[in-house]
């Protein structure tokens, strides 16, 4: 993915953040379909982009309660095509951390 | 000169990624790794990269060939909060495949305090078409 393509994804996954969660507070009935849409949201603005990868996008919602979280991840892919970017939005009550892996075809 | 393998389009039913085979390598990584450990944050970052490196490496050597890997490492401390982890593909459904664990740890320390970890491993496999 290049440089260019990464910071096209970006403005994506903070959009359908932003839509689908804003200023809400952490509703525990509330969370599944936040990340369902912001997964599904981000992945059809991605492919509306029109290029040609496969992408990998996943969401994690994490309630704030002054716990710790770290995400990693190793790839074995081709460095000149294959890229990833990573997002981490937060408000007053939640975090959110989006991932989009995208791998050329 | 053997070019069969340039002309090979679609993975017969062998060589395809098979989410059972990696389940249980993750899982046997993450059980030797993570089972006495308790969540720091100085060193949870090295942890978690040291995790998704060997996952990997252990994964590049099941015999999965022309398939690219992305390995996602999440691990979190439990103090009682709620968390929601959600992901989606867009790949080809017929080749591509991904395997996934999720571990809990419970330590607990002097104090009664319980720290959990919680870990999720995905494992994605993409065949790589050129």
């Amino acid at each position: 993915m290049s440089r260019v393509h990464t910071l096209h994804s970006i403005p994506v996954c903070v959009q359908s953040i932003e839509v689908t969660i804003g200023d809400n507070a952490y509703q525990q009935n509330r969370v599944n379909q936040w990340t369902t849409n912001v997964v599904e949201q981000s992945l059809s603005q991605l492919s509306k982009l029109g290029k040609p990868f496969k992408y990998i996008v996943t969401c994690v919602i994490m309630q704030k309660t002054g716990a710790g979280v770290q995400s990693a991840s190793a790839c074995f892919w081709d460095n000149t095509t294959d890229g990833n970017c990573s997002v981490t939005w937060e408000n007053k009550s939640m975090y959110c951390i989006v991932s989009v892996f995208g791998l050329a075809i | 000169m053997d070019t069969s393998d340039a002309y090979i389009i679609r993975p017969n039913h062998r060589h395809k990624f098979k989410p059972a085979v990696v389940r249980e390598c993750i899982r046997e990584i993450v059980r030797e790794r993570l089972s006495a450990a308790k969540y720091d944050p100085k060193e949870v970052s090295e942890q978690s990269r040291s995790l998704a490196d060997c996952v990997r490496d252990k994964v590049k050597c099941a015999g999965f060939d022309r398939y690219k890997l992305v390995v996602q490492v999440v691990i979190g401390e439990q103090r009682g909060q709620g968390v929601k982890m959600m992901s989606r593909c867009l790949w080809d459904a017929d080749t591509d495949n991904y395997a996934e664990d999720v571990f809990f740890n419970f330590v607990l320390c002097g104090d009664c305090f319980w720290n959990l970890l919680l870990l999720r491993i995905r494992r994605y496999s993409i065949r790589d078409e050129r």
